[in-house]
């Protein structure tokens, strides 16, 4: 009896000892923490992805939501604070990177690995009844009036409001800001006829345009954009000095600490590029009005830091940063490659 | 009038379709009297049951997901009344019109006929609401679309300003003090349009701002509890109920009321943004306003519970109108319903009805079954929460103590939230020493942003000039509204409203001696 029992634990070590020395990855669930709420564009997104990634890691994958604290800063904390093993990501967006000069996340973008999924682009809309049919007779008439004409957009900072000031700088036109707490919000007030023009995303006002409710006039990314019959046309179209600003594209992703294993980062990129590249990823970015990037390692680290030095130089430069972005190292824009 | 019929054909359809599997039912049951405990719970709310029902609902199908999550925003809007009569603590900011008069009630050993009128209220008021969304919403989506930031700011000032009139025990400035009190309090952080810090002392845990469960938790909470402990309340009467479902007459009586509150609620519900708290307190309001008794109105008037509750249930249906038409959200849980409906799929915006041509039938029938387990689940729970009055308060608010430090703290999981909660609930206490109402200053607080952003945002918009106020016909409504409710409280023009009814009997007198007689039966 005894030699048998001996024997059985003798055994058991040895498998567990095999299994180490294989060391899978990954052989348990992985938790996904994303930083803003339930039903929200990252939240959608990370579950649609992670739900794809499953298949192809072959472990659950929970997605969770940690919101709170600036820029989804108790969350990427709560994420960093974790074991560096690649069993907790963080589910983020383009937004979370001004957390640094919020006095949030000190450690700054430097620290994290990502992977973007991709995002909606930006596109600029007058309500139906306006006087404006092109993006051109807009700027014209923005020009003649200097700050005459109210553009909508969610609050100062924003992606959408840099989106605009993009937008001011590239074209020479002076909009009069006016800031909501929110895409909605904004677009409600393009509709009550509060503010005259609009810029949010495709995908957030996918449903007015086709309702044709708003007329859109260009879309700020290189290339037209098409939904259902209804093709927008790049702004650059019309004024290609705006490759200079433009453009500042949501990067909705995730992120793991840059020092987990390699091998580990390389197993989450295989699985990551498979299921962007599934049918079921596609199909879904194709009728939510999202452009695909899939971008990983040395590219998406670079988009992010340019991100992070635009977002965070810009808030500095409005008065509405806590601290200093160059305490913190981060370049100026000029200074990064795009 | 076709397409009126294929709706309700529709609607009729999905509604057999939910009942057919009994898990459905199940869920409803589940959801609502999950909602329930989160309204009831000091600190927890709607928008925080409805954010974590979200997640969980994630792998349903859409209808059950839109059943389960409307039954928890039904439950727990309903649910805040229990805490408000029961212990004076508003278990949500949209049931604190209720307590006026509901814990004066409870005080009175009507607790159980408060709570059962106020059940009747909820589901009268959540039927209206329904109504609407399946009837009305093209109508009222219009209406909806002529608020503007000035027409925000009025309303948010009203919605203050009225709660600043209704609470106050000597003179109504005391209530306008203790508001703007609330709206200087909802000042401190980063502000929403240029994101400066205001008053913030360099205490990076106030950049957020003053968040509205620790000051509303402290503000009620503490005040209530320090009372109690101090005996200064008169204790609680428990008193068995045999029947909890009023009477016909009963019921046929406050009907007006329940009817009007409701549509009120709607209307409000309708307005992006705007909660079930305003719709609530504008509800009470014209209700005191239009009744002749309106010195019993915070004694312990049936009329007043009546009111909130009709208004607050009835506000949800009113608050999904613009978020299926428009997909702006009415209301803080309707925008957590707007991320669970993205999460499905579903766009919900003007292509909805032909994206999804089944998809408002199918809120509409969800509406109608909550409407009816939240009936169900609220009179057999009645009976059995009115047991906790037999718990000597000096205990029970040891426990609501601590309930009160772990919801203020479960909100953002900050602790920070403890440090303002306290001090927040030490000055309520001082307020209601000195004779200063309580709920404007956390009306004060709920709705200072959405005055506060919304007064620049519009003067942004006008180039600094006022004239937009007289010129926009809502906004001139609502201005004037603010306005003869100001002038209506300073006492000479009240005694000559006084006289002016005089002169005017609007009832006989053989009216007046029926309406003079106390109920005998209750």
């Amino acid at each position: 009896m005894r030699r048998i029992f001996v024997l059985f634990v003798i055994g058991c070590f040895l498998v567990s000892a095999a299994a180490f020395a294989a060391e899978r990855y990954p052989d348990r669930i992985i938790t996904d923490v994303v930083v803003w709420a339930a039903g929200g564009g990252t939240d959608v997104c990370n579950r649609v992805v992670m739900a794809e990634m499953e298949k192809y890691l072959g472990v659950k994958i929970n997605v969770v939501n940690m919101t709170g604290g600036v820029s989804g800063s108790i969350g990427m904390n709560h994420v960093y604070s974790q074991p560096h093993d690649g069993y907790t990501l963080c589910g983020l967006s383009e937004s979370c990177v001004t957390a640094g000069v919020q006095g949030g996340f000190d450690k700054g973008m430097k620290v994290w690995d990502f992977f973007i999924i991709g995002g909606s682009p930006d596109v600029v809309s007058v309500p139906a009844g306006s006087p404006y049919k092109s993006l051109e007779e807009l700027i014209e008439a923005a020009k003649k009036n200097p700050g005459a004409i109210k553009a909508g957009a969610s609050a100062a900072g924003s992606i959408h409001h840099l989106n605009l000031l993009a937008l001011e700088k590239g074209t020479g036109a002076d909009f009069n800001f006016i800031p909501y707490p929110g895409s909605a919000p904004a677009q409600n007030a393009a509709l009550t006829g509060e503010v005259e023009v609009v810029v949010t995303s495709v995908a957030e006002q996918s449903q007015l345009i086709r309702a044709g409710q708003f007329r859109p006039l260009a879309v700020l990314i290189p290339d037209a954009f098409t939904i259902d019959s209804i093709t927008i046309p790049s702004a650059f179209d019309f004024y290609p000095q705006l490759k200079e600003y433009l453009p500042i594209s949501q990067a909705i992703g995730f992120a793991v600490p840059a020092d987990v294993p390699e091998e580990r980062k390389a197993v989450l990129r295989e699985a990551f590029k498979k299921a962007i590249e599934s049918e079921t990823i596609q199909k879904w970015a194709k009728e939510n009005f999202y452009i695909l990037s899939g971008k990983t390692g040395e590219e998406a680290k670079k988009e992010f830091l340019w991100l992070e030095s635009l977002f965070s130089w810009t808030l500095w430069e409005l008065g509405a940063a806590e601290i200093n972005p160059e305490t913190l190292g981060i370049p100026k824009p000029e200074e990064l490659p795009r | 009038m076709v397409s009126a019929l294929t709706n309700l054909a529709l609607f009729f359809n999905e509604l057999l379709l939910m009942l057919r599997a009994p898990f459905n039912i199940a869920l409803l049951f589940g959801s609502v009297a999950l909602g329930i405990f989160f309204g009831a719970a000091p600190g927890l709310t709607a928008t925080l049951g409805v954010a974590l029902l979200t997640t969980l609902t994630y792998r349903m199908s859409t209808e059950v997901a839109i059943l389960a999550l409307l039954g928890m925003y039904v439950g727990a809007i309903y649910g805040g009344s229990y805490s408000s009569i029961l212990i004076n603590i508003p278990g949500t900011a949209a049931a604190a019109a209720t307590a006026m008069d509901g814990y004066p009630l409870a005080c009175q050993g009507k607790a159980g006929k408060a709570l059962g009128i106020t059940t009747t209220s909820s589901f009268i008021g959540t039927l209206v609401g329904m109504i609407f969304v399946a009837a009305f919403t093209p109508l009222i989506c219009r209406i909806a679309l002529n608020f503007t930031s000035f027409e925000f700011f009025l309303l948010a000032f009203f919605g203050i300003m009225i709660s600043g009139t209704l609470g106050s025990e000597d003179l109504a400035y005391k209530g306008w003090i203790s508001g703007f009190l609330g709206l200087f309090l909802a000042c401190m952080g980063r502000d929403q349009l240029q994101f400066y810090p205001r008053f913030t002392f360099g205490i990076p845990e106030l950049d957020g701002g003053i968040d509205v469960v620790p000051a509303l938790i402290g503000a009620f909470g503490i005040p209530q509890i320090i009372e109690v402990l101090r005996k200064e309340v008169v204790p609680l009467v428990f008193q068995e109920v045999r029947r909890v479902t009023p009477e016909l007459k009963e019921l046929l009586r406050h009907l007006p009321t329940a009817i009007r509150s409701a549509l009120i609620g709607v209307g409000i519900g309708a307005i992006p943004g705007v909660g079930e708290d305003i719709a609530a307190w504008t509800a009470y309001g014209v209700a005191k306003n239009a009744s002749k008794h309106p010195e019993r109105y915070g004694k312990g008037e049936i009329d007043g519970v009546v009111a909130s509750e009709s208004a607050n249930n009835a506000c949800i249906g009113g608050a999904i109108i613009p978020l299926l038409s428009l997909g702006i959200p009415g209301s803080p849980p309707a925008a957590m319903l707007l991320g669970a409906l993205l999460l499905h799929g579903v766009q919900p915006g003007p292509m909805l009805t032909i994206d999804h041509p089944t998809f408002i039938p199918k809120v509409t029938a969800a509406l109608f079954l909550n409407a009816f387990g939240m009936f169900v689940v609220g009179m057999l729970l009645v009976k059995q929460v009115i047991k906790l009055l037999k718990i000597p308060q000096v205990i029970l608010m040891a426990i609501v103590g601590v309930l009160c430090v772990i919801g203020s703290y479960a909100i953002g999981l900050r602790i920070f939230n403890l440090y303002l909660m306290l001090p927040v609930g030490l000055l309520a206490y001082c307020l209601t020493k000195m004779k200063y109402p309580i709920a404007p200053l956390v009306i004060g607080v709920i709705l200072g942003p959405m005055a506060d952003a919304n007064l620049r945002r519009a003067l942004m918009v006008s180039g600094g000039s006022f004239l937009p106020i007289f010129t926009r016909p809502v906004a001139l409504v609502l201005f004037l509204a603010t306005v003869f409710m100001a002038v209506s409280q300073v006492s000479w023009v009240k005694s000559q409203l006084k006289r002016l009814r005089k002169k005017v009997p609007l009832l006989s007198e053989e009216e007046r001696y029926i309406l003079a007689q106390p109920n005998r039966k209750g």
